[in-house]
């Protein structure tokens, strides 16, 4: 496998991940007495088992930082890369680490407007980064109940706050079993992996 | 894993209509998507009739903006690609790459920087010293040689590169290309002081894409429909 040597920018993406990681880590150690630890952060749940130590040097292993930063509802991928976590019945939709790493600098995001009705794989905007504007699928069939206004003004979150601050869109879910479908954290760690090597 | 050499077709479109030429990549594009065999990779080149373009952040362009940009004897059109408004005319190569990253790199930013540092080669094969700026773009000094803006679906790029080589450069005086204030643009005619055609520009540039890419190019007779398969035929 041939790597191209990384950009500044890319590097200065990884630092700030790694930065991330630690801080987590040590979260993580903090809340392992929590009972419900491994339905909160399922992609540490194997390593959790393992010592503290070893835990830690996981976590700053850059390849299993790409979607462990979310310690609320679990989140669900798409093979475009994409993120979806569901609470109350409202799923929200975002793009992953890999693919805002793949992307670069986010300088605009082309969102659709709340009511529109989406099916699954649809397009339902798009991102602009380098120059380069790529189209955003989404992950599941149903209506588009609020965007994120923040991007408007502040479009580097997509790339800064993935998986929180950066988040698209919220949708309904009209059909349940397109969520059970998708890959959970750990598929997606193997999915990307399948794409690096 | 280290993948196969990728192959890319290169079909000269030459000088044609900016609408004809989006229809043709589209189309390119569409089968792409529509179909799970892989067809192979394309390199449009083309020279465009003038034509101001925008990019997705439509808003930043009024419709007075764009009456405005057509009194002065241009085409406008509003189109999926990143990028500000740019300008493409006569004397200006436009290269649109319909390229499926899954065989060359799934990273639009990589795919981007290799576009650039393709046209910074060509330019060193001229002789001429560019380079990239924090705007995207590749420029000789203070002044924009190449614009870029691309599209990018399912890892399906489209929409390309222009650049320019002896492009009557009184056009980019009406608008502010690629929204990037307090700079200018060149020519390879006004960097080496001499009259650089299209046709001259198109060989060091090809090569040099099949080095950055590191591809083979096959070459196709001017008939596009031997290229768009399965698809009703396109009227040039």
């Amino acid at each position: 496998m041939v790597h191209a040597p990384l950009t500044l920018q890319a590097r200065q993406v990884i630092l700030y991940n790694t930065a991330c990681a630690v801080k987590m880590a040590m979260f993580v150690s903090l809340r392992c007495v929590s009972a419900n630890f491994y339905s909160v952060l399922p992609l540490f749940s194997r390593a959790a088992r393992a010592p503290s130590s070893r835990l830690l040097w996981k976590a700053c292993t850059p390849r299993t930082l790409s979607t462990a930063s979310q310690l609320s509802a679990a989140l669900k991928f798409t093979d475009k890369h994409e993120w979806v976590r569901v609470e109350g019945g409202v799923s929200t939709v975002g793009i992953s680490n890999f693919a805002q790493e793949a992307l670069g600098d986010v300088v605009y995001c082309g969102l659709p407007e709340v009511g529109t009705k989406l099916d699954q794989m649809e397009e339902f905007g798009a991102l602009e980064s380098v120059k380069a504007a790529s189209e955003l699928y989404s992950p599941l069939s149903g209506e588009v109940t609020e965007i994120n206004e923040e991007l408007a003004d502040n479009p580097g979150l997509v790339n800064k706050s993935c998986y929180d601050k950066g988040w698209l869109i919220k949708m309904t879910i009209d059909k349940p079993e397109e969520v059970d479908a998708l890959m959970d954290e750990a598929a997606y760690e193997k999915f990307i992996k399948s794409i690096d090597d | 894993m280290t993948l196969a050499k990728a192959t890319v077709k290169v079909v000269n479109l030459g000088r044609i209509s900016y609408g004809r030429a989006l229809q043709i990549q589209q189309r390119c594009v569409r089968q792409r998507l529509d179909t799970s065999s892989e067809l192979a990779n394309i390199l449009l080149l083309c020279e465009h009739e003038p034509v101001y373009t925008i990019g997705i952040r439509q808003k930043l362009y009024s419709a007075e903006e764009e009456l405005r940009l057509k009194n002065l004897g241009a085409e406008f059109f509003r189109t999926n690609r990143g990028g500000l408004i740019t300008f493409h005319g006569p004397g200006q190569l436009v290269c649109y790459p319909i390229l499926n990253l899954g065989c060359f790199k799934k990273s639009v930013r990589w795919y981007v920087c290799e576009l650039e540092r393709t046209v910074i080669g060509l330019c060193r094969k001229f002789g001429i010293k560019a380079s990239t700026s924090p705007d995207t773009g590749v420029w000789v000094g203070e002044n924009k040689i190449c614009a870029l803006g691309i599209n990018c679906r399912m890892y399906i790029t489209s929409h390309g590169l222009a650049l320019n080589c002896n492009t009557d450069m009184r056009w980019f005086d009406n608008i502010v290309p690629c929204g990037i204030v307090g700079k200018g643009v060149t020519s390879l005619s006004q960097e080496l002081g001499r009259e650089v055609t299209v046709p001259e520009a198109i060989p060091p540039l090809l090569e040099t894409f099949a080095e950055q890419f590191n591809c083979s190019l096959t070459f196709e007779d001017g008939d596009i429909n031997n290229i768009i398969v399965n698809d009703s035929p396109v009227r040039l």
